[in-house]
């Protein structure tokens, strides 16, 4: 077994309904995620990216297939097995940031600890320190209604990070922010990604797809296509916005 | 305006159309309360005729007149006797004197008596009770004989028992009975309209003894030879004379004790009209209606606490007003006035229902006892009664829906099309407070507190229901003082029963609602990583709070039901083993009726509800 | 008129002038109008000049037949496998594919990919660059313009994906 595989997809199927209206969300996807690796998920509305990261982080249950995280079978795990994962292993990032409007960022982003049975102060210190990390300390806090979509974005990324995950899944993180907002979102990613943190992203956004190692592609629930881009273009950036080089 | 009213009851009507499992239960809840008033208002009376046939066949007496032992010519229900003593003031042969001018009195036409009446202990098997024993002639008396139901007539060593009585102890003929300690066999039993039939005996003055070794016995009339009568009294027991008189004109009897009883000198005889009797035989059916119409009250609260939380309670309910005000395009008074003509139409459904079904029956919660002869009279639906139902129907509906549609009313058109949901406030001490709580707990408290609410109808459902649960343990707690009789004990079974169904759907409709509104953050949750195992117990737990204060809100509210101030006697507080009981089952049942709901609510797939409510 | 273009539309077989001219118009729709028909005669020519089109018959000017010479093949089997330029034209781009799909030289999809490969390198280089700018300040500024561009650009070449995948699944 490769160490420094994180995530393993075998034959991954997730099917809905039966005879003529027969769905496969996930046609069986065979699939790798190296540790420390920022892997992008693009395809058209309905290919089923989101379906696979849910059956990535224990939301959902495959229909077939086999699934490991970190070297541990997770497929055939019962629920409170995969609340625990999801408690330790994985962090959530959702489009529509799923904060609860009556609690400040803090308490958000110090909620999963406590789920966790952390001790209210432990909790507490380590949502500071996420919010530091993150570039809200000032606004730890404030309500999400008094925060932007980026912020409150961000306010969502620390409170995945809350149980040291081994890997971020984010559905759409940006889906939902303006030009300015995703260039803040994508700042936090870089840095989670150089300090060694594992990120499968799903997204529409071909800016998250461009700074990531590995970009796949997606349609009608199987893999298509996959692409490096490392090592960008050999021409001037000034080629591309139309100054004469 | 017309077209608007037009307008108006349409949509109602739509609506209901739209909901019927909905307004099926409304209506049931609220019918649980109409009927029993109905129930209550409509057995005003009926034991009118069958007195009127015991007293025909059997020529009972327009007034009896009486003369205790020891002077007493005031009523007095009981008295300890004191062995020995026959009272400082006349002798037994004083007594039956002082009542032998009444037989030659202006307006008498026929008399019987005076006969000798004593009371004793009863024993019969493993039973023991208590024995008004009056002591009569194997002849027929002219005035008030006993009609026999079974068996025949009093003979030396063989008595007979009213009817009343001995259908309530099992008494058969032929059953060996012990009065006072004398061995006796039962021949017969009778009906007579001249002494209430048990379990009243004592309830109209004309005085009872509670012979000192019997603890708490309400007595039972039994006819023996005066002979027999003497030997059961013996040197010791209490000896009263009892006069029957036939009057030339019935009605006036009233008239005739009156004036006999301004006399209030202690040796002369207190009299008794035949219509102080016969509401006598009615007490019973009092008691009953008692029961009847404050069990009609609680049920109508508990409907109340129904209907306004399927109303109003739930952001559904919310979403579907906005809906409503989107498809026809009216104003947001619009919905309101609906909203309220909705219930209002539920409502008059179930003061319908409860009056027919009241009705219908009402006989079987009517039949006055084996102690008077025939059929009670039909119930009867007078006017009041039907616009006393009505009112309470109403009433329940609307107060239910006037808070949900007057903040319906007051909303803008915009706010209400943009469906905006009232937002949770924020409770900062609650949520610092349950940082320190387990993860169940924590989940529970915040998920609980965000519709106060529905905490309130919460803590009203289960003290209303644990008042009437209370109340109903008094009763049977201090019944057997003044023997209620099995009718009476039937409606208060039917009250409980009633009430704790009513509660329990309250409960599941409040688990139910709460359910589908933490929906989003129990999602959530669980994506965080709380197992749906810790969400549905933080739910149940969180929901015993506010049980456990109804509870105890309730056991003080049965407590003050009972002692009312038209009730007589002391202060009764409820048996502690029953109390603690019914704490623990009502604690027992919520928690099992809240965690079937919330479980099945928690059990959705997490990513499904994310995204469909993805803000 | 880009040479290239001309060229790959004789390469699904001989035409006139005018009928490439027609098929220009198909292609581009109100696009057309502001081309001059003179350009196309000039175009042809200069290819002719160049060997890498040939005149086939001919009854007058207007009514010559032109056909790729092997040379012509060459080049635009060449251009077909040839990313854009920096300043990718969006019309020579949609033509390309058009007539690459005409003459069955090459797949349209995989022309697409292609150019989406290129153009999410450059966006890499180009966010990277951002990145690193501090927030709100001028180069950061253009940086993000070209950012945005790119972008729009890569959301037309997904319409293309679909659209052309969607032809080939009908075919």
């Amino acid at each position: 077994m490769n160490e420094s595989v994180l995530l393993r997809a075998r034959g991954l199927r997730k099917l809905y309904g039966s005879g003529e209206g027969l769905v496969r969300a996930v046609d069986d996807v065979d699939l790798d995620v190296m540790r420390g690796e920022m892997l992008a998920v693009m395809g058209p509305s309905g290919c089923g990216k989101s379906t696979l990261l849910h059956l990535l982080g224990g939301l959902d249950r495959p229909s077939a297939g086999e699934l490991s995280v970190a070297g541990r079978r997770i497929d055939q795990l019962s629920e409170r097995a995969l609340a625990q994962l999801r408690r330790h292993e994985v962090g959530f990032v959702f489009q529509a940031y799923h904060l609860m409007d009556e609690l400040t960022a803090q308490e958000n982003v110090e909620l999963p600890a406590l789920l966790a049975g952390r001790a209210p102060r432990d909790a507490k210190r380590r949502a500071r320190q996420l919010l530091d990390q993150v570039g809200l300390a000032d606004r730890a806090d404030h309500l999400p209604s008094a925060l932007s979509g980026g912020q409150r974005q961000r306010v969502a990324i620390a409170r995945a990070l809350a149980n040291e995950p081994v890997v971020v899944l984010a559905d759409e993180p940006t889906g939902n922010l303006d030009s300015a907002a995703t260039l803040e979102v994508l700042r936090l990613f870089e840095v989670l990604h150089n300090g060694g943190l594992t990120l499968v992203i799903v997204t529409h956004d071909e800016r998250i797809a461009a700074i990531a190692d590995r970009l796949i592609s997606m349609r009608d629930g199987a893999l298509v296509d996959e692409t490096r881009l490392a090592g960008g273009t050999r021409r001037s950036l000034a080629d591309f916005a139309g100054l004469e080089s | 305006m017309i077209g608007r009213a037009f307008l108006v009851c349409r949509l109602a009507v739509k609506d209901l159309r739209h909901r019927p499992a909905q307004a099926l239960l409304l209506l049931l809840a609220i019918a649980a309360g109409t009927t029993t008033l109905t129930l209550g208002l409509a057995l005003h009376g009926t034991t009118n005729s069958p007195y009127a046939r015991t007293r025909a066949a059997t020529n009972g007496p327009d007034v009896v007149a009486t003369v205790m032992p020891g002077g007493s010519s005031a009523p007095a229900p009981s008295t300890q006797a004191r062995p020995g003593s026959r009272g400082p003031t006349m002798t037994v042969a004083q007594e039956a004197a002082a009542l032998v001018p009444l037989e030659h009195a202006a307006g008498v036409a026929a008399s019987s008596g005076p006969f000798p009446v004593t009371w004793t202990s009863l024993r019969k098997g493993h039973t023991n009770g208590g024995a008004e024993v009056e002591g009569r002639s194997t002849a027929v008396s002219s005035v008030d004989q006993p009609k026999l139901l079974r068996g025949s007539w009093i003979q030396p060593g063989g008595v007979v028992v009213e009817a009343g009585f001995a259908s309530a102890l099992g008494i058969r003929v032929g059953d060996q009975l012990t009065l006072g300690g004398n061995s006796f066999k039962v021949v017969g039993t009778a009906a007579t309209a001249a002494i209430p039939s048990y379990p009243d005996v004592c309830a109209e003055a004309e005085g009872c003894f509670i012979v000192g070794n019997v603890s708490s016995a309400n007595p039972g009339l039994i006819w023996a030879t005066a002979a027999d009568a003497a030997r059961i009294a013996g040197t010791d027991g209490p000896i009263a004379y009892f006069l029957n008189l036939k009057l030339d004109d019935a009605s006036a009897a009233t008239t005739f004790a009156d004036r006999y009883n301004a006399n209030t000198s202690p040796s002369a005889p207190y009299l008794l009209s035949w219509q102080r009797i016969r509401s006598g035989d009615a007490q019973v059916l009092i008691k009953v209606q008692t029961v009847l119409s404050t069990g009609s009250w609680l049920l109508a609260l508990l409907a109340i606490a129904s209907v306004a939380v399927l109303v109003g309670g739930s952001m559904s309910e919310q979403t579907r007003r906005v809906g409503l005000l989107k498809a026809v395009g009216g104003t947001p008074r619009i919905v309101a006035v609906v909203l309220l003509l909705e219930h209002a139409l539920v409502g008059l459904c179930a003061a319908a229902v409860g009056l027919i079904v009241g009705w219908l029956t009402a006989p079987l919660v009517d039949a006055p006892g084996a102690g008077l002869i025939g059929a009670p009279n039909a119930p009867s639906l007078t006017g009041s009664t039907v616009g006393f139902v009505v009112a309470l129907a109403l009433g329940v509906a609307i107060l239910a829906t006037f808070v949900p549609a007057i903040r319906a009313a007051r909303q803008s058109t915009v706010a209400a099309l943009n469906d905006a949901a009232r937002p949770p406030r924020r409770r900062a001490w609650l949520i610092a407070l349950s940082t320190k709580l387990p993860a169940p707990l924590l989940l529970g408290v915040r998920i609980a507190s965000r519709r106060p609410r529905r905490l309130v109808l919460s803590i009203f459902s289960v003290a209303v229901t644990t008042s009437g649960l209370v109340t109903v343990l008094l009763i049977h707690a201090t019944g057997s003082n003044w023997s209620l009789g099995p009718q009476v004990m039937r409606v208060t079974t039917l009250i409980s029963v009633m009430l704790i169904a009513l509660a329990a759907v309250n409960t599941i409709f409040i688990a139910w609602t709460t359910a589908l509104d933490a929906r989003h953050s129990a999602a959530l949750a669980r994506a965080l990583g709380a197992t749906s195992q810790q969400i549905t117990t933080g739910l149940t737990v969180a929901q015993l709070f506010p049980a456990l204060v109804g509870v105890l809100l309730g056991i003080p509210g049965g407590i003050a039901i009972y002692n009312n101030p038209n009730h007589t006697g002391p202060t009764a507080l409820p048996p502690a083993f029953w109390t603690f009981a019914t704490i623990v089952l009502t604690l027992l049942a919520i928690a099992a009726l809240t965690a079937v709901p919330t479980r099945i609510g928690a059990r959705r797939s997490v990513a499904a509800v994310l995204q469909a409510d993805a803000t | 008129m880009q040479q290239e273009i001309v060229l790959a539309m004789l390469a699904k077989e001989p035409s006139r002038a005018f009928q490439l001219r027609s098929r220009l118009d198909d292609a581009l729709g109100p696009l057309a109008e502001g081309l001059n028909a003179g350009h196309i005669y000039v175009t042809l020519s200069r290819l002719e000049k160049a060997r890498l089109v040939a005149v086939a018959g001919a009854d007058g000017a207007d009514t010559k037949v032109y056909r790729l010479t092997a040379a012509g093949h060459e080049r635009v089997t060449e251009w077909l496998s040839e990313v854009s330029s920096p300043k990718p034209d969006l019309a020579e781009f949609h033509l390309k594919l058009i007539a690459a799909a005409a003459a069955g030289l090459a797949d349209p999809i995989s022309i697409v990919d292609l150019q989406r490969r290129e153009l999410l390198r450059r966006l890499r280089d180009v966010q990277q660059a951002a990145m690193a700018e501090p927030n709100e300040s001028d180069a950061g500024l253009v940086l993000e313009g070209i950012v945005l561009r790119l972008q729009a650009d890569l959301r037309w070449l997904d319409s293309c994906e679909r659209v052309w995948s969607e032809r080939r699944s009908k075919r």
